[in-house]
């Protein structure tokens, strides 16, 4: 098919660029500078989709992103987008896109039955009906209704698209490159100021590209590519199109999507798909102009009725008709512009003036150019399915109750002009209380709330004249605050057009024995009278207006309909429309891809991921690694086709008859050096810390101020003033925090300062009864023997050359070394270990491993220390000094703290001596009781225990303390298993703590 | 984005802060006698009004200092920010 | 009252619907009430109906400072669940959940509920192993749950993330089947129109100037429409409770906190359950609009703007694409922001207080819509009887000075981090 309706020479496409696309299947050609929409009206193609509810045929209305809806399914390189509104998408070659929301097609939608039954379905009608019977709504209206709603289809194909974020700080961020846009933006540049100047089309210009006016002696067009070219070049402006500045935050903090690839048929090799920027500007100028209102008649949503400023735009930048027997309808000045523009590409439209007799320039120039203008007329209602095929049109009384006699006149298109609504929602997001203007019948930006200074027609100024002499202003006055270099710029000679008074009115009504509908939200087929529906119900706020009816929240976010919709409300509520108030603006401006806003952290990057300085031994000793945090640790090291229970049995096992090694560097460090030390210690864990010698180390348990166990670990004293401390993997960063907490807030006055080491240092444990024949392996020239490095003792090596700190501290519960190298050094220390290990018949063992060790000595760990218990659940009260006072202690005599049954620590084995217990487990008296069935406790760990060869585990137990030797059951519903237990001591193994000191 | 100034390191984007509550907040001595009502009060009870709000940020990613902010709870506007040692008058 | 059904729809139609009652009233208040319940949100309409249907008590008002259901009610992600490990929470929940089942016709409005399924995933046996401690306490509670392996939970959501490049993947799931999702304007105004039909008072633009007390007994609130006499009042006004509170001299255990939610465009059906990810705080749901309905963690710091940042919806986004990588191709269409009572234990507070006649409730955190029905019940039954009754005595205010915490999380009293 040609483009029959495409102009010969005028537009800004590129017409020596031929574009092929494909549209429900059916090839089509436009030229490159086109957008879908352009290409498909070019083509005659007005119908492109079906409305959400009643599935009417749907076209376009607008030419940007106003748009309620064309919206269509792209198909690009291999992937499909859903939702793209056609309107925005730029022609490339080998586009493809198909209707959404209609089946079979969207030429004949059996959803269409909708529109026959739409007497049924008025607004919140769902709300009235789909209760009976009970069980129906889940099992058949749901999902009836769920397949009908929802516009394109989402692909659930990884996106193979790369997104990337950018910050930026500059002293001007301007928002549109229309007249007020770049005259800002020209003045602020000359003063030297850091100027982002951000368009959201592909074109600059705004409204210069399309209206007929002279700015210094050159057409507005030719004006705007001279300043956007010397723009370009300024090294201290940075030019942006394809961005849209879409959310206005808090501190002056704005964000712009920009559009890199969706223009091209692919995205090139290394580029992006979208940019994502945060701008911290100093200055936010907002030019963002207005929208065309559309004014609300019978049917007006029938394909070829759109707004005027939209077919004056698709003829004037794409060189494109939207018809060849156009009706304008306008209650404004602005439809002349439209009406004229088609008269000089020889068509001959009939305009339609809702005025009684507006005198004004332009309807005087349309008046000598012979147009059939009729005034006090209106639209009562399009005519035609499919297509606009003619119009319903009558006098309107004045005060616009009353229609004279219909007639009916042909047209195949209707361009509708209401006036226009600024576009305010950048300065209503960033706070400003927006205030409505009686001049304009609109809301316009209040007092500036942050550095935010609304300009032009975004302002409610409609004078090009007004606007630059503004715009230049706040230009030049806002950067010479900042750069104080003021280079101040003449403003050109303007001439323009002057406007008459538009006619407050927007709903014309219905005829008497009519019933038409008359839309406001376009895309969510939200009528007039499913508004007096609202508020004849009682749903009066204008918050529930838009709940009960779904006004405004479509796709479109109601750029089109809701201040229509206000003007109702407050015409039927006999209120003026600021005190019905308007609903919040809420960044987005336009829907923002959610890929573009996540960026880079995306697959195995979404969080970092940290690794001990060994994970290369660990990787080439088949290691199975665990996520620990953001860490990975080895879990076990598989030999042959062993599974986790086994390797972990095996290298346990080993600890307790030869000896292991242990990868412990996630454990959190922290130096702790100054002369208050140690009474800051005291103050932090429960324990007594004053008397800690030099030399010793010692484990501790903090509390919260709530009482709550919040971490443990060993601290070592260094030297006089210097200890090391650990923390759990987990707690690493809050323990930190904590401290540095206490430490500058509360109590200053201590000379005392932490920091972190956790990377400094690179940590082993060898564990096992030969660890110490290896320690002396591994340090010949220390003396390591029980009596100069006891249990808890520490002291330095010298590990072949390496500064070591050997620590004789014990997580297994066997005798046990903990060494520390700094990082550098880990790999060889650990190779070291292996190396001179072989002869003990040393294993590396994993975190299963650790943890059956610590778990059948009844050590405590994250699984116990799990935010909710105290040192007494843990068994560790004998740690808690009733002597002094320290952090959290206060709270520890609180009554559920002190209760005669409180929960307490005990070992679990079952009767059986052979079934496993699944972790998260509960302990009940009564397997077979009644639901819900009491719970006297949970598994909070479980192990294999290797010392008796029989399943162990942990659990926290109400009354735990006197409740050894009980039988009770262990109940796992979810596993279906209910396994007969023993409650015994928690340190199952080597309860007197020999092993350690051996 | 909150823009926060940090009284050491200058202005510094909220993401390189983590925050730590009302700073009106004292705890009590230690080793003083003091009531269920006085401990709970600093524990868990807090006013959390609408308006002027003293809080504590710690700058995590940079100088590592607690610092107090004054900010509207309701529109987030920054008034004011002190070191650790500033008390709030 | 008008009845609502498929037969009212279609004769109104005929009359062009010019017929329907109003769904409440709009009266002025009257000198003195019975109860005044403060806070036109869910949970204060439905304590209102509760006090009315429960306990013959109508001579009620509500009083609301904005538009009824302006709230939480209306700012939620809708997901309704009773997956909670506390005995405390989960038979308050499960108690609700009995009532979700059969609200739309207790109501006579369509509520919409759809019991699809909510499904946590797990990254880790360990997180596996605390989910179960979870589910089996929810088994034992009489509330169903079910532990699913992953190849289970790949067939149920085959658009999460089963590939290699996945930095947590996936271990298995918790899934309450009988959990879902409802409309939640239709729960405030299903419960306002049922309310005001047996004779409520439903006075909105009111807003609460202070209150009267005599002798430690609440008589009366002060508002912007005069002074209303009550023999008993109800604190229900999750967001501005500590504004409330001031008035009375009170302090609580609750910050007030700001938390975004989001939704997409409308797509196709492509997702029936609600998911919520393991390896970070991201909950999905598809709406009946096929709008994707999504949130995360609070934006972290005292707020009561309900307008948050854009690094927080990042945040959260990213561990949605974590989860779903689909994600990435479809749009952000709407987001908002709520106002967030967050108690010092992650669990809400239903108790009288130290002042006769005065109720509190309050300290929901983000739980606050799928417990509606529960809360008005309880609310409802404790002022009616001047006692608390069984289900919510763990709800009391001062477990925090005895210790009684129902902390879900153990994450303590930082509440901007949960």
């Amino acid at each position: 098919m040609s483009q029959e309706f495409r102009l010969k020479d005028i537009g800004l496409i590129k017409r020596n660029k031929k574009i092929s696309f494909k549209f429900n299947g059916k090839k089509y050609q436009g030229y490159e500078g086109d957008t879908l929409a352009s290409a498909l009206l070019a083509n005659g193609v007005h119908l492109v989709g079906r409305s959400f509810k009643y599935h009417r045929p749907r076209g376009f209305f607008g030419a940007g992103a106003d748009e309620p809806y064309a919206v269509v399914q792209l198909y690009r390189d291999g992937e499909t987008e859903p939702n793209i509104k056609a309107t925005e998408q730029e022609l490339f070659e080998g586009l493809e896109a198909k209707s959404v929301n209609c089946w079979p097609s969207v030429n004949f939608d059996i959803g269409a039955i909708n529109n026959i039954l739409k007497i049924f379905l008025p607004a919140g009608f769902y709300y009235k009906t789909f209760m009976w019977p009970k069980s129906f709504w889940y099992k058949v209206y749901e999902p009836f209704i769920r397949k009908a709603a929802g516009l394109g289809v989402a692909s659930t194909k990884h996106d193979k698209e790369r997104y990337e974020h950018k910050y930026e700080y500059c002293d001007l961020l301007i928002a549109g490159s229309g007249p007020s846009g770049l005259s800002s933006a020209y003045a602020a540049a000359k003063n030297g100021a850091k100027v982002i100047l951000a368009e959201d089309k592909s074109r600059f210009g705004g409204s210069l590209l399309t209206s007929d006016v002279n700015i210094g002696n050159q057409s507005g067009k030719n004006w705007a590519e001279k300043i956007i070219a010397e723009l370009k070049d300024m090294p201290n402006v940075i030019v942006k199109n394809r961005s849209q500045i879409f959310g206005y935050y808090d501190h002056n903090m704005l964000v712009m999507s920009e559009k890199i690839s969706d223009h091209l048929p692919k995205t090139k090799k290394y580029h992006p798909n979208k940019k994502l920027w945060y701008i911290r500007a100093k200055e936010v100028l907002i030019s963002s102009g207005s929208i065309e209102r559309p004014i609300v008649f019978g049917n007006n949503d029938t394909p070829g009725v759109m707004l005027s400023s939209a077919a004056k735009e698709y003829m004037k930048v794409y060189g494109v008709l939207v018809g060849k027997k156009p009706l304008v309808f306008t209650n404004n000045d602005s439809g002349y512009e439209t009406a004229i523009e088609f008269k000089k590409n020889g068509i001959d439209p009939i305009v339609l003036d809702s005025r009684e007799n507006p005198a004004s320039e332009i309807v005087d120039e349309a008046k000598n150019l012979g147009l059939n203008i009729k005034f006090s007329y209106v639209v009562v209602a399009a005519k035609g399915y499919k297509k606009v095929k003619s119009a319903d049109i009558a006098l309107i009384s004045k005060d616009k109750k009353k229609l004279g006699k219909i007639e009916n006149i042909n047209c195949d298109c209707i361009c509708v002009s209401g006036f226009w609504t600024p576009t305010i929602h950048l300065a209503s997001q960033s706070g400003n209380k927006t205030k409505f203007d009686d001049n304009i019948d609109a809301f316009i930006p209040g007092k500036s709330k942050q550095n935010e200074t609304t300009l032009g027609a975004a302002n409610g100024v409609f004078s090009l004249k007004e606007t630059l002499k503004t715009s230049f202003e706040a230009g030049n006055n806002l950067s010479k605050k900042i750069t104080n270099i003021e280079n101040k710029v003449s403003i050109p000679n303007i001439v323009e057009k002057k406007y008459s008074k538009h006619d407050k009115f927007w709903c014309v009504p219905l005829p008497k024995g009519k019933n038409y509908k008359r839309f406001l939200d376009f895309q969510n087929d939200v009528s007039v009278s499913d508004i007096e529906l609202a508020l004849r119900e009682g749903y009066r706020s204008i918050e529930h207006v838009k709940r009960y009816t779904t006004l405004g929240m479509a796709t479109d976010q109601g750029k089109t309909s809701n201040l229509n919709g206000l003007q109702l409300v407050s015409d039927i509520e006999n209120k003026v429309v600021p005190s019905v108030g308007h609903t919040t603006f809420r960044p987005p401006y336009t829907p923002i891809s959610i890929g573009a806003i996540v960026g880079r952290e995306i697959g195995k990057h979404s969080k970092p991921t940290r690794k001990s300085p060994m994970h290369s031994w660990h990787e080439k000793n088949n290691a199975i690694f665990v996520d620990a945090g953001v860490w990975l640790r080895p879990r076990y090291y598989k030999k042959g086709d062993e599974n986790l229970f086994e390797a972990s049995k095996r290298e346990a096992k080993n600890v307790r008859t030869n000896v292991g090694v242990c990868d412990v560097t996630t454990l959190g460090k922290i130096d702790i050096k100054g002369p208050d030390a140690a009474e800051f210690l005291n103050r932090v864990y429960t324990n007594a810390w004053l008397k800690l010698p030099v030399g010793k180390a010692r484990y501790g348990v903090m509390l919260r101020e709530d009482g709550i166990v919040m971490d443990d670990g060993t601290t070592t004293r260094i030297s006089e003033n210097h200890y090391h401390m650990t923390t759990t993997t987990a707690q690493a960063a809050n323990v930190l925090s904590h401290l540095e907490y206490y430490l500058q807030l509360v109590w200053p006055e201590l000379n005392v300062n932490v920091v972190s080491t956790t990377e400094q240092w690179a940590g082993a444990a060898i564990a096992g009864p030969n660890s110490r024949n290896l320690l002396k392996k591994l340090f010949p020239n220390n003396d390591v023997s029980n009596e100069n490095l006891p249990f808890m003792g520490f002291m330095e090596g010298d590990l072949f050359g390496v500064k070591t700190r050997i620590f004789r501290i014990s997580f297994s519960g066997e005798l046990a070394y903990e060494l520390n190298v700094e990082s550098d050094y880990g790999k060889f220390m650990w190779e070291k270990i292996v190396e001179l290990g072989e002869e003990f018949k040393i294993q590396p063992y994993g975190t299963e491993a650790l943890s059956t060790l610590r778990i059948e000595m009844g050590h405590v760990a994250g699984s116990e220390l799990d935010g909710r218990t105290i040192p007494y659940d843990n068994a560790l009260e004998g740690l808690v000094s009733k002597k002094k006072d320290f952090i959290g202690k206060r709270s520890l005599q609180r009554l559920a703290f002190v209760a005669k049954d409180r929960q307490r620590i005990v070992g679990v084995v079952p009767i059986d001596k052979k079934t496993n217990i699944p972790e998260g487990s509960h302990l009940v008296k009564d397997a077979k009781a009644s639901l819900p069935n009491k719970k006297l406790g949970h598994i909070s760990a479980s192990c294999w225990s290797v010392e008796y060869d029989n399943p162990f585990s942990l659990a926290i137990l109400k009354d735990g303390k006197n409740m050894i030797g009980e039988k009770l059951f262990v109940m796992s519903p979810l596993k279906n298993k209910i396994i007969p237990v023993e409650i015994v001591s928690s340190h199952y193994v080597d309860p007197k703590g020999e092993r350690v000191r051996s | 984005m909150l823009y926060i100034k940090c009284p050491h390191c200058g202005m510094r984007s909220q993401n390189e802060f983590s925050y730590g509550g009302d700073a009106s907040v004292k705890r009590p001595e230690l080793n003083k006698e003091i009531s269920d009502q006085e401990w709970d009060n600093f524990v868990y009870n807090r006013k959390s009004l609408r308006g002027k709000h003293w809080e504590l940020w710690q700058h995590l990613s940079g100088c590592r200092q607690w610092i107090k902010v004054q900010r509207d709870t309701a529109t987030h506007e920054i008034f004011n920010t002190l070191k650790a040692e500033e008390e709030i008058n | 009252m008008q009845n609502y059904s498929i037969f009212s729809l279609i004769k109104n139609a005929f009359s062009n619907h010019e017929k329907w009652d109003l769904a409440w009233k709009d009266p002025s208040p009257k000198k003195e009430y019975d109860v005044v319940i403060i806070g036109g949100g869910g949970h204060g309409l439905a304590t209102a109906y509760y006090l009315a249907k429960e306990h013959q008590i109508t001579n009620v008002a509500i009083i609301e400072k904005g538009w009824i259901g302006g709230g939480n009610v209306g700012r939620n992600t809708t997901i309704i669940r009773s997956n909670y490990m506390h005995d405390d929470n989960g038979l308050f929940s499960e108690f609700g959940m009995d009532l979700w089942r059969r609200m739309s016709q207790d109501l006579n409005y369509n509520v919409m509920f759809s019991p699809r399924g909510i499904i946590n995933l797990a990254h880790s046996d360990a997180q596996m192993n605390v989910y179960a401690r979870r589910g089996n306490s929810m088994r034992l509670n009489g509330i169903d749950a079910v532990l699913l392996n992953r190849e289970q939970v790949q067939e149920i959501i085959p658009m999460a993330d089963f590939s290699e490049n996945v930095r947590f993947p996936i271990f298995g799931g918790l899934m309450q089947p009988s959990a879902g999702t409802a409309r939640h304007d239709a729960v405030a105004w299903g419960y306002a129109r049922q309310a005001d039909s047996m004779g409520v008072d439903i006075i909105q633009n009111c807003e609460v100037i202070g209150f009267d007390v005599s002798a430690g007994k609440i008589t009366g609130v002060r508002t912007s429409r005069g002074d209303i006499k009550a023999k008993k009042i109800g604190l229900c006004v999750a967001g501005s409770t500590n504004i409330l509170a001031e008035k009375l001299n009170m302090r609580l255990p609750i910050e007030t906190h700001l938390l975004q939610a989001c939704v997409s465009e409308p797509v196709k059906p492509v997702l029936d359950k609600v998911v919520t990810f393991g390896a970070g705080h991201f909950y999905i749901s598809q709406s009946d609009k096929g709008e994707m309905v999504m949130g995360g963690d609070l934006d972290g710091y005292n707020s009561y703007a309900q307008r948050g940042n854009l690094p927080t919806l990042q945040h959260v986004l990213t561990e949605g694409i974590a989860m779903m990588p689909f994600l990435s191709k479809l749009k952000m269409l709407r987001t908002w922001g709520g106002i967030m009572d967050m108690s010092m234990d992650g669990s809400p507070i239903i108790d009288k207080t130290h002042i006769e006649g005065l109720y509190l409730n309050c300290g929901w955190c983000y739980g606050g819509f799928k417990a509606t029905p529960a809360s008005g019940w309880t609310f409802a039954h404790t002022i009616a009887q001047d006692k608390v009754h069984k289900l919510n005595a763990g709800y009391s205010l001062n477990r925090f000075n005895t210790g009684h915490l129902l902390d879900e999380k153990g994450l303590g009293t930082k509440t901007w981090i949960s």
